[in-house]
């Protein structure tokens, strides 16, 4: 009897966990459900007044609209956001992983006070420097240029960077390095022999943080960005809200195709990071 | 080996220049050219001359009834959101902090708002919350009756306000649940069933072994949640134009009315604001692998 109850009452609750779980999926995801149910309707079907989940004649147009550029400036776009993200992320983990092995393995007069400033300007960025670096941008002779954005993302993505790399080249053992020195090793070559190989996976999930920050990025864009040749997806889609070309599946399809580098690369970096980092590196 | 007492200076400097060159170039001078700026009276226009009109900017800016306005609506904002999507986060970590099956799947599955682009996010938004044919008015109307008459989202600056805030928890929750999951699975499982010899209700456990155990967790997320909500600009900007945060304001000054000795002194006051917090949270925040 009492048996079958708790039995009972353990499928019960697995039977609630579940639904809770369901719930939140629902909730998470029901605007991505929405996005690609829309990129698949007619434009009529999207603007019906009672709304249906599902497209009644699935059409593969807008798909095949956003990728002809004479109806649609998307792959420009999408080429622009393409260079400025991936020059940004490459670049913010290139300088990255220099300073992080600095602050992480050398001793130095200093060192606290460059911690406390890159802490500073890790949370100072964005907004309150637009005056300013417009000012400078335009000064510089860089405004309308792609370089403008890229050189403003790798300073925003920078302190991050740093303060992660840095955790990751923490985890790894001083006796390595010490071991590698009396390999007769310098510093450099430790850095490339030894610290990137063993700090790969944290490597990489900071450029995929960099290259999220860059392709997200709709501020600086809009303010450094004036000719739409140069335009990146935020700014360039944006553009399009209030124009006659502002077809709702059209847009669900950019916006989708939009979130796929991201959404991919966090997917990669995902299956990427393992417990600890240094795992074998040194025999105990 | 004696290399290792010895100053890396050297070494530092070579390894740290082109960090330091970069943030000193693009953030530190740009921050105390704000101050400059400030004191004048800067058109847009780079042919026409700026004059110095000393403490102008900021005796207006803070007797703007408008500044004062966006200043609450932002503090509201970031309140609303942060206490929104921190709760959500422990709540949803707390339940996935026990093995299940598709745990890893449905993990990445809930952060995939976060990861996703602003850009693609608002369109879904726009579309959803649409007046005429979006599919919320239509459940929470015709399908649930959750309320007579469909709001109109983005007409009306109280129902732009609850979306905004509605859009930040949706999108900023998974990092308060990735934190704190993490900080969850280092938690000691003993303790609870210490805790629960000795008779613990569920919420004792709660309050006795949880909440110590991600208090350093918890107030890190906090204080970067506020700080990045408090100069929120791309999500509410692509969202909606009836919610005028502190964000927003600035970028107007600057952009719109080319009014940038003004949106400059708007920057040093937020500037000293955030400072006051930074310097004060500085000890307790852990910065840890997730910006």
């Amino acid at each position: 009897m009492a048996m079958a109850s708790s039995k009972k009452n353990k499928a019960a609750r697995k039977i609630g966990f579940y639904l809770g779980l369901i719930i939140l999926l629902t909730i998470s995801l029901f605007p991505f459900f929405i996005m690609l149910m829309t990129s698949f309707k007619s434009s009529k079907e999207a603007v019906a007044t009672n709304p249906s989940f599902f497209p009644e004649d699935w059409t593969f147009q807008h798909y095949v609209d956003i990728f002809n550029p004479d109806i649609f400036p998307y792959l420009s776009y999408f080429k622009n956001s393409l260079i400025v993200a991936l020059t940004a992320a490459l670049l913010s983990v290139a300088i990255g992983i220099f300073g992080a092995y600095a602050l992480s393995k050398l001793k130095f007069i200093g060192k606290t006070t460059i911690n406390a400033s890159f802490y500073t300007v890790y949370m100072l960025s964005g907004i309150l420097l637009v005056v300013p670096l417009f000012k400078i941008i335009s000064g510089l002779g860089l405004y309308d240029t792609k370089t403008a954005l890229i050189i403003t993302m790798i300073v925003q993505t920078l302190p991050t960077s740093i303060f992660m790399l840095k955790s990751y080249f923490d985890t790894i053992p001083e006796d390595l390095e010490e071991a590698a020195m009396i390999d007769g090793l310098n510093r450099v070559q430790i850095i490339f022999y030894i610290i990137i190989p063993l700090a790969i996976s944290g490597i990489i999930s900071v450029f995929v943080y960099s290259f999220m920050v860059a392709w997200n990025d709709y501020l600086f864009a809009s303010i450094f960005l004036s000719d739409s040749a140069n335009f990146t997806l935020p700014i360039g889609l944006n553009a399009l809200f209030s124009t006659p070309d502002y077809i709702w599946g059209r847009m669900m399809a950019a916006s989708l195709i939009t979130a796929l580098p991201v959404v991919g690369m966090y997917a990669i970096s995902e299956h990427f990071i393992k417990g600890n980092l240094t795992e074998g590196g040194v025999k105990g | 080996m004696e290399k290792r007492g010895k100053s890396d200076l050297k070494l530092a400097v070579v390894l740290l220049f082109p960090s330091v060159f970069l943030v000193l170039l693009l953030v530190a001078y740009p921050m105390i050219s704000n101050i400059k700026i400030s004191f004048f009276d800067l058109p847009i226009n780079p042919r026409l001359s700026a004059t110095f009109v000393g403490l102008q900017n900021y005796t207006e800016i803070l007797t703007d009834i408008e500044f004062l306005k966006s200043l609450g609506t932002t503090l509201l904002y970031m309140i609303l959101a942060v206490a929104g999507s921190t709760a959500l986060g422990l709540v949803v970590a707390i339940f996935f902090n026990r093995p299940f099956k598709f745990r890893k799947a449905a993990r990445s599955l809930i952060i995939l708002s976060y990861v996703t682009p602003s850009i693609s996010l608002v369109f879904a938004w726009k579309y959803m919350f649409n007046n005429g044919y979006g599919v919320v008015n239509y459940l929470g109307v015709d399908v649930f009756h959750l309320f007579e008459k469909a709001p109109l989202w983005f007409d009306n600056p109280v129902s732009s306000f609850i979306l905004v805030v509605l859009f930040a928890i949706w999108r900023y929750f998974p990092y308060a649940f990735i934190s704190f999951l993490a900080i969850l699975q280092t938690v000691d499982k003993s303790l609870y069933e210490a805790a629960e010899i000795d008779g613990a209700s569920t919420w004792e456990k709660f309050k006795n072994v949880t909440i110590p155990a991600i208090m350093p967790v918890l107030i890190t997320i906090i204080t970067l949640r506020s700080i990045w909500l408090f100069y929120m600009f791309t999500d509410v900007y692509l969202l909606t134009n009836k919610v005028n945060i502190i964000g927003i304001y600035l970028y107007e000054t600057a952009f719109a009315f080319n009014d940038l000795g003004k949106a400059a002194s708007i920057s040093v006051i937020l500037f000293i604001i955030l400072s006051i917090v930074i310097i004060a949270s500085r000890k307790r925040v852990k910065l840890n692998g997730n910006g």
